[in-house]
């Protein structure tokens, strides 16, 4: 090889290098440990529409398909508790459930069941809400959520300290994986409505939650031994005032957020933290919450966990 | 195979075609049927009259003068009910034992006339629970939502489980939740009554209780078109007597008393001999001139009607203090339209249509908890469900305007009456937990909560945001007595508008952790 070309061939391939990224090697080098990048416990997006902050999150955590296997029946639990119109933030938001179910389906599940005990009369609330319309199109079954018929299977929560036992609804017991996709809403009961207070629409009997001290029978709840495979956080819009219904607009803040976490208690703990920057709320006010970390259901110490912040 | 006459072929056709709908409409769990098929039921006579649609009572009078009373075969769901009864009832049965089982009888004028001036006259009096009773409409309407209903939604519910194993969710299960001991028992009755009437005297019950029949025998008296008898033709074999479900053709005398006549047409299918014809009275033959009928029933009625119109006043005061219609103390919460409690008592002929189509399953029927008043009369039942904040339902399908048709912004403002709070019973302070469903589920947040202990918060009510909706009591969780229920307003008040609030702008750039 001549001196020239040698020459010039180095400089192309020097060209090449230097407009290549060693990120990885460099934090490998910086940190001194080579790591197989570690899925975080906690993902939290900001700034995009619910189907892409979905995407970015399911992305972090390793992609649907460590959620979801091949044949699998799975069930995605929305709230979809009031008569209101996605606008009105009373429930989730129908595009992330549609952009969900497609997830789940292109991973090969056999089945993807939408359903919720709502509070408002179910057809008004699976019409107005556009879930009932988004889970149609996005190839996904939506089923009926408010006879006792449906909630047939009773489960016992030996680790309950209120709550012993609920009846819950079948497509659920039936389902290989559920996932808990609530929107974050003040709540004049639970003063805040998220991940734990979700699992409300999952029971038959919701008076005895009221009867017997409201934010226990919530951490009790989410005590039964099929837990989520993720808690996938709504906070596209978010009610701050007059939850969990709303009256208006007015009490809607459009602050276009997602957060998801294996980790129930660090969801809610992280939700209430973001919601705090609209309305301030203590965590002991939310003291299901904190009764959830007493029985070892996850952790508010969002120090402790792996925390990927993901903003578009 | 005997020819059946073409106006008995259009009778049954128009039968159905108003039958049909109705019927479908009341079972009409999965609201398929639009609202405005109640029309059907605003043509019913006494409806018509107590809805205050004069013009369409007058009509309906008017077709009567016509044609006779083709109304109580056609129009009236009680009397093709009763047709349909007479139908099950003849099968498998011999000619002379089923279709031409019946023979001429005199009408029981006295009792039929009496009974209509005393109804008439306790209804102006303001006592409708007589009108209510017999009334053919309110009476089907009954049968059908507290005894067809539950049968079609439990063929349903069977059907469900089956779908719903296959994972098809078109059909769902449901809880027939609308019927109590007093509707079912008024259903049972009525329907008991008509299957034994039918059974033994055809259309016995539109020549003696019904109100409307009665009505309708005093202008289908002097009906223009008319069954008559062609002298020439007729052998006198009676076969059109025994097939008369209204026993009012006498063939030995060639008489059809018109005032009783359904205009079933019938008589015209089973005479062999074209004897009888419908057809305008001026078209009559001389010699075929049937007898005029005879006037003193027309005395009977005018007599008893004014005696009894003079006497309604003191018949309905000692009525009134007997049947203890002002003794009660609670009062029912009516829903918003009704205006007020005594208006919706005067109007409401307790058909129960509103009852089958409210989509929250909110109206119930009374029995005597209000008083005989108030009975079988659809209240707000505030058990474990409420009015929804945004339907107006209800108002729409009434077909007597005792429920008023509202706008979805006058319902919204309508005061049916106001939540009242017990605080020594809430869960709140008494257990020191939180609890707030009853806020929770407030449309207007009349009912929001303040603080109360440490973190704790406790409901408040603003009379003034209040409907009435019922949504605090319906899942407040307290028992045996509920810490918050709503107190009915005898007269519907006007409720303050939510104030319109404005958005505050929050920008977040972070997530906050």
């Amino acid at each position: 090889m001549k001196r020239r070309d040698f020459l010039r061939n180095s400089m192309i391939a020097g060209g090449a290098a230097m407009s290549l990224h060693f990120e990885g090697l460099q934090a490998a080098l910086s940190t001194n440990t080579v790591q197989v990048e570690k899925a975080p416990d906690l993902v939290a997006v900001m700034g995009g529409e619910p189907e892409v902050m979905l995407e970015k999150a399911l992305e972090a955590l390793g992609g649907i398909g460590n959620f979801v296997k091949k044949g699998q029946k799975v069930v995605i639990k929305p709230n979809i508790g009031w008569d209101r119109t996605p606008e009105l933030a009373g429930n989730t938001n129908p595009k992330l459930i549609s952009a969900l179910i497609k997830k789940c389906l292109s991973a090969g599940a056999q089945k993807v069941t939408v359903f919720d005990h709502t509070c408002d009369n179910w057809q008004k609330c699976y019409a107005s809400s556009g879930i009932e319309a988004a889970v149609k199109a996005a190839g996904g079954t939506i089923v009926p959520g408010n006879d006792e018929q449906y909630y047939s299977r009773e489960i016992t929560l030996p680790q309950g300290v209120s709550l012993k036992k609920a009846k819950i609804h079948e497509a659920i017991d039936d389902a290989d994986v559920w996932f808990n996709v609530p929107i974050l809403k003040n709540h004049g009961g639970a003063k805040l409505s998220c991940a734990m207070k979700n699992y409300m629409g999952v029971v038959w009997d919701r008076r005895i939650f009221h009867q017997s001290d409201l934010q226990q029978c919530i951490a009790d709840i989410c005590t039964w031994t099929k837990k989520p495979v993720l808690n996938i956080v709504d906070a596209y819009r978010i009610m701050h005032q007059n939850g969990p219904q709303g009256k208006s607009a007015a009490d809607v803040s459009t602050v276009k957020s997602l957060i998801a976490s294996t980790n129930i208690v660090a969801a809610d703990a992280a939700a209430l933290r973001f919601f705090n920057q609209v309305k301030a709320l203590e965590l002991d006010a939310v003291s299901h919450i904190g009764k959830g970390e007493a029985l070892k259901l996850g952790t508010t110490n969002l120090d402790s966990i792996n925390i990927k912040r993901i903003k578009l | 195979m005997k020819k059946i006459h073409f106006l008995k072929v259009l009778r049954v056709i128009l039968a159905i075609l108003f039958f049909g709908p109705m019927l479908v409409f009341f079972l009409d769990f999965t609201d398929v049927l639009p609202d405005a098929t109640h029309r059907l039921m605003e043509v019913q006579l006494i409806p018509a009259i107590l809805g205050g649609m004069y013009v369409l009572a007058g009509g309906l009078l008017l077709l009567t003068w016509v044609f006779g009373r083709i109304y109580c075969s056609v129009i009236c769901p009680a009397g093709v009910l009763q047709d349909i009864i007479n139908r099950i009832f003849c099968i498998g049965k011999k000619k002379g034992k089923g279709i031409y089982r019946f023979g001429h009888r005199k009408p029981l004028n006295w009792f039929r006339y009496v009974l209509l001036g005393v109804i008439a006259a306790l209804t102006v009096a303001g006592i409708t629970e007589f009108c209510l009773l017999l009334d053919p409409y309110s009476s089907f309407g009954r049968i059908a939502a507290n005894l067809f209903r539950p049968v079609a939604i439990w063929g349903n519910n069977l059907l469900a489980v089956v779908l719903n194993k296959m994972g098809n969710y078109t059909l769902y299960h449901i809880s027939i939740t609308s019927i109590t001991t007093a509707s079912l028992l008024a259903a049972g009755v009525i329907c008991l009554l008509f299957i034994i009437m039918v059974s033994w005297r055809g259309r016995l019950f539109c020549n003696s209780l019904c109100p409307v029949g009665a009505l309708l025998s005093v202008v289908s008296r002097y009906s223009l078109f008319r069954i008559c008898f062609n002298h020439d033709n007729c052998n006198q074999c009676t076969t059109c007597e025994r097939a008369c479900k209204a026993e009012a053709i006498h063939s030995k005398q060639m008489e059809v008393d018109m005032s009783r006549c359904i205009n079933c047409f019938n008589c015209l299918s089973s005479c062999k001999k074209k004897a009888l014809t419908y057809k305008p009275s001026f078209l009559r033959n001389a010699e075929a001139t049937v007898v005029a009928p005879p006037p003193k029933s027309r005395r009977t009625f005018l007599a008893t009607s004014v005696a009894v119109a003079a006497s309604a006043p003191i018949v309905a005061l000692h009525a009134q203090k007997l049947l203890g219609l002002h003794a009660t103390q609670r009062l029912p919460v009516t829903p918003p339209g009704s205006y007020n409690i005594e208006r919706f008592k005067d109007k409401c002929t307790a058909c129960h249509l509103c009852v089958t189509q409210c989509p929250s399953h909110v109206l119930l029927p009374s029995g005597f908890e209000y008083g005989f008043g108030y009975l079988l009369r659809p209240r707000m039942a505030y058990i474990d469900s409420y009015c929804n904040y945004e339907c107006t339902v209800c108002s729409d399908v009434c077909p007597t305007g005792a429920i008023e048709p509202l706008t979805v912004e006058a319902k919204k403002t309508t005061q049916i009456g106001i939540a009242q709070f017990f605080e020594d019973l809430c869960v709140v302070s008494v257990k020191d937990q939180d609890c707030g469903a009853c806020s929770e589920h407030c449309p207007t947040q009349a009912v929001h909560m303040v603080p109360y202990k440490g973190t704790l918060t406790i409901p408040k009510v603003e009379p003034e945001l209040c409907v009435g909706c019922g949504g605090c009591e319906s899942i407040c969780p307290v028992r045996p007595e509920r810490a918050i229920i709503i107190i009915a307003h005898p007269e519907h008040q006007l409720a303050e508008k939510p104030k319109e609030e404005e958005a505050i702008k929050v920008d977040v750039n972070e997530f906050g952790f």
